[in-house]
């Protein structure tokens, strides 16, 4: 509830619980001081009652007298009329004094002939405070020592203690119902901005990109930015998406296009040679369809696969040298001259899916063969970066090469450099740079000095 | 003390109608409605029938009262009282201050109300717990100075007097003042002798009480014991064996008489004149309390609000010369006529906690010594002993330096 629940009412229920523990460690401290205050402030007029008692006492023939003074007495009640009770005793057990017949323990009287002695009993059925000391009392001829007792109920001490809390009380109360409103203002206050923004996402259309209006508190700017850059990326994916669509629309339709003018011109003529013209255009068209259709499939297939959660390591050099051998054989490769560069000795290990690596380095090759002219030099190769441990797969032809203003968008889907002499779909490269990015690799397409187009891929060292 | 129904039942029905109205349907409400209108058509039946039954029960309550106050004075009194509750059968024993005293410090009493007028005694007896607390608006509009812990309350205001007979004053100037007497006492010590009297300060609570509230106030109080040790004055134990004596004119001249017993006796006596003290006067108070295991609270608590309340001050300002303390009563005997009389110099003794110092043991041998000391007419040495003093007439002797009891 308190961890799910709404913002506002999560923030109250944590503010008002902090302030009801904060309320009742105050509320415990002020019944603790009210006690407390109590009862020093009674016990200060047991020990002054004692004090007056204590100057009463005189000596007559050699022995200890007291003359109870009013005062003492005065004193001693309080002005809450408690009960009193006094007691004085000379060290031979005699009593000077007395007005009830409490009971005094043994041990307390001992108690009190070394010290003072605060002691609480019950007498009667209430709860009666008493204070002893033992006075020194000097006569003529001998020394006495005096015990002298006093004490009261406590109902003053016990209503000065209540009204000490009662106030107390009252006062925290005050104080907490003051700060349970700024609490409830405040939150209102401040969550205002949140509201505002909610409120502004709730109206939003799909399609806007715009950002958002309004000024936000520091602590929002970070949200909202981020939601501007979503909006943004968002913006930009379905513009990717829409283009993507058109693109292999119009893909799809030249050869099928293609397809119905040689549809037609077979049904308009009668000719058996030219209907097998006109099937076999057919056939090849539509072979060229399927393996665009098939392209594409591809393409969306990889860049919708979710990443593997494990790869393992593989020997690049041992794939590479496998895939330029299949591809050596290839109808394509036929009026080409497919190499290998000379490869590091050591196997050359990066992490990967070994299908996929296969299919980029298929797709590197399928596309240096369709679109450079026969009889060109087509070179692969792999090398171990000095520094860092990032393998370098290269592949090199001395074809016409890329007008370099084109190089950029060279990887976009049916991208093909302006070239229409070609059976490429022009996905090639696009699935190349799919696969990179899924290893983490660098793709760099440049064009050689000596003629030609250069396409590195770098993948990075093991350790990073 | 009825038991009246209406008002919790009224607002009990309220609120279940209430609670019915909101969460029953109307139909189920309907027959809820007649259920409730039933019951309580029921309920109110049975709590009319209650009233008699309690009124009933309180026919045989009673209310048995200890009292040190003579039952003459005390009479208007008891009488407003049985008027104003008459189901409550009053046991008024009148009997001396210690034997009330006594006889409340019993395991088992079976008392509801100790009234007396030897206020320190009094305040022990409170002291030792023996008294219950009044929780009544009666108790709480009381001034603070007449009562003590809302248990006992002092509900008189009885200055102390003078009286002599009407042969004193063919032969002297009468007294008006403490002075006055001192005077006389000396001047005319030959013709007085034998024919005053007094309260005994052993053998009277109250005489020692005033005894030592005329030495607080009095700077010739000792002076004056050792005249009344001169004119050898008779020690008696009350106001009444002092106002018997002197109709029966054993006595010309009595001092520290209870105003309320003496004015009384005046009315009747005309040969007695009552003064008040034109100087300053004491005022004794006649407190009361319930007793902690009284046998009918109830009744009890309702005679001491009777007795502090509007009514029981009506009386006593007007039928008894016990002066009433609340200002708000007029009548002929209140604390305010008293005032008008007298002027401001009215000493009531304190009625609380330091009033216990008098019955401390030591403190009151002491008083007792030097007073003894004082009327035979021995005087003190420095060092506290007596020296032996001039053989007296008279036929008191002091007490033993220790009583066997406090308040003997």
């Amino acid at each position: 509830m308190i961890i799910h629940g709404k913002l506002r009412n999560r923030l109250l229920a944590w503010l008002l619980s902090m302030m009801l523990i904060v309320g009742g460690l105050l509320m415990m401290d002020a019944w603790v001081t009210s006690q407390r205050s109590a009862q020093r402030a009674f016990d200060s007029q047991l020990e002054d009652a004692l004090l007056t008692m204590t100057e009463a006492i005189q000596w007559q023939d050699d022995q200890p007298r007291i003359m109870m003074p009013p005062a003492a007495l005065k004193i001693l009640s309080t002005r809450h009329q408690e009960r009193v009770f006094y007691r004085l005793i000379d060290d031979e057990g005699r009593v000077l004094a007395n007005n009830l017949d409490i009971a005094l323990s043994a041990k307390l009287q001992r108690e009190a002939a070394e010290g003072d002695v605060w002691h609480n009993i019950h007498y009667q059925g209430v709860e009666w405070r008493l204070h002893a000391r033992s006075v020194r009392s000097a006569g003529w001829e001998r020394q006495f020592r005096v015990q002298v007792w006093v004490g009261h109920t406590i109902e003053g001490r016990e209503q000065l203690a209540r009204e000490l809390l009662t106030r107390a009380m009252g006062r925290i109360l005050v104080m907490g119902l003051f700060a349970a409103m700024m609490i409830f203002i405040t939150l209102r206050l401040a969550l205002t901005p949140l509201k505002r923004l909610r409120h502004q996402l709730r109206r939003r259309q799909p399609q806007d990109a715009s950002p958002l209006s309004g000024t936000m508190p520091e602590e929002m700017r970070e949200l909202t930015d981020t939601l501007e850059q979503l909006f943004h990326r968002q913006g930009e994916s379905r513009d990717a998406l829409l283009r993507f669509t058109a693109d292999a629309s119009h893909q799809l339709r030249t050869p099928l296009a293609g397809v119905q003018n040689a549809a037609e011109f077979a049904l308009g003529s009668d000719s058996p040679a030219q209907w097998h013209q006109a099937l076999s255009d057919i056939h090849a068209s539509a072979a060229r369809t399927s393996r665009l259709a098939g392209q594409l499939l591809n393409l969306t297939r990889l860049r919708h696969l979710a990443l593997p959660t494990e790869q393992d390591a593989l020997d690049l050099a041992d794939l590479l040298r496998s895939v330029v051998l299949e591809w050596v054989d290839h109808d394509l490769a036929r009026q080409h001259d497919l190499g290998l560069a000379e490869l590091p000795a050591q196997p050359i290990c990066v992490i990967g899916e070994p299908w996929a690596l296969r299919e980029m380095i298929g797709n590197l090759i399928e596309n240096a063969l369709r679109y450079t002219p026969a009889g060109s030099e087509i070179t692969l190769g792999l090398s171990l970066e000095a520094e860092g441990g990032g393998v370098v797969l290269s592949i090199e032809d001395n074809g016409p090469g890329v007008d370099p203003q084109m190089l950029e968008r060279l990887c976009q889907p049916f991208e093909r450099a302006g070239r229409q002499d070609t059976d490429g779909s022009g996905l090639g490269l696009a699935i190349v740079e799919t696969i990179a990015l899924r290893h983490q690799a660098e793709l760099q397409v440049s064009n050689r000095d000596a003629g030609g187009l250069c396409v590195h891929i770098r993948f990075p060292g093991r350790q990073s | 003390m009825k038991f009246t129904p209406d008002r919790p039942l009224v607002m009990a029905f309220a609120i279940i109608s209430s609670i019915v109205h909101i969460i029953a349907p109307t139909r189920v409400r309907r027959a809820m409605y007649r259920l409730l209108l039933a019951l309580w058509a029921s309920v109110a039946i049975l709590a009319a029938a209650m009233p008699v039954k309690a009124a009933a029960a309180s026919t045989q309550a009673r209310l048995v009262i200890e009292a040190a106050m003579d039952r003459e004075v005390a009479a208007p009194l008891l009488a407003a009282f049985t008027r104003r509750y008459p189901d409550v059968e009053l046991d008024y024993r009148d009997r001396s201050s210690m034997a009330v005293n006594a006889r409340a410090q019993q395991p088992d009493p079976r008392v509801d109300v100790i009234l007396s007028s030897a206020m320190p005694w009094q305040v022990a007896l409170v002291n030792q717990g023996l008294a219950q607390r009044l929780d009544s608006d009666e108790a709480r509009q009381w001034p603070q100075w007449a009562k003590w812990r809302d248990e006992v309350f002092a509900f008189t205001f009885e200055p102390i007097v003078m009286a002599y007979r009407l042969d004193l004053a063919a032969r002297m100037l009468p007294p008006v003042s403490h002075a006055d007497v001192l005077n006389l006492l000396t001047q005319h010590a030959e013709t007085l002798a034998g024919r005053v009297v007094a309260y005994s300060p052993s053998k009277s609570a109250l005489g020692y009480a005033l005894y030592l509230q005329d030495s607080r106030y009095s700077g010739r109080f000792w002076k004056l014991v050792a005249a009344l040790g001169r004119v050898d004055a008779t020690l008696e134990t009350s106001t009444q064996r002092m106002l018997a004596g002197l109709s029966d004119g054993r006595y010309w001249l009595g001092y520290n008489l209870l105003g309320s017993y003496a004015l009384q006796w005046a009315q009747t006596h005309p040969d007695i004149i009552v003064q008040m003290p034109s100087d300053y006067a004491l005022i004794s108070m006649r407190t009361a309390f319930i007793h902690r295991h009284a046998p009918h609270p109830e009744q009890a608590r309702a005679f001491i609000n009777f007795l502090i309340g509007r009514e029981g001050q009506h009386v006593v300002a007007g039928e008894t010369p016990l002066y009433s303390i609340r200002d708000d009563i007029v009548g002929p005997f209140t604390a305010q006529s008293l005032r008008d009389q007298v002027g401001q110099r009215l000493y009531p003794q304190p009625l609380d906690a330091s009033s216990l110092s008098m019955l401390d043991t030591a403190r009151r041998n002491d008083f007792l010594a030097r007073w003894f000391d004082a009327y035979s007419g021995g005087t003190r040495r420095p060092d506290g002993r007596l020296r032996s003093g001039r053989q007296s007439l008279r036929s008191h002797r002091p007490p033993a330096r220790r009583p066997r009891h406090p308040w003997l």
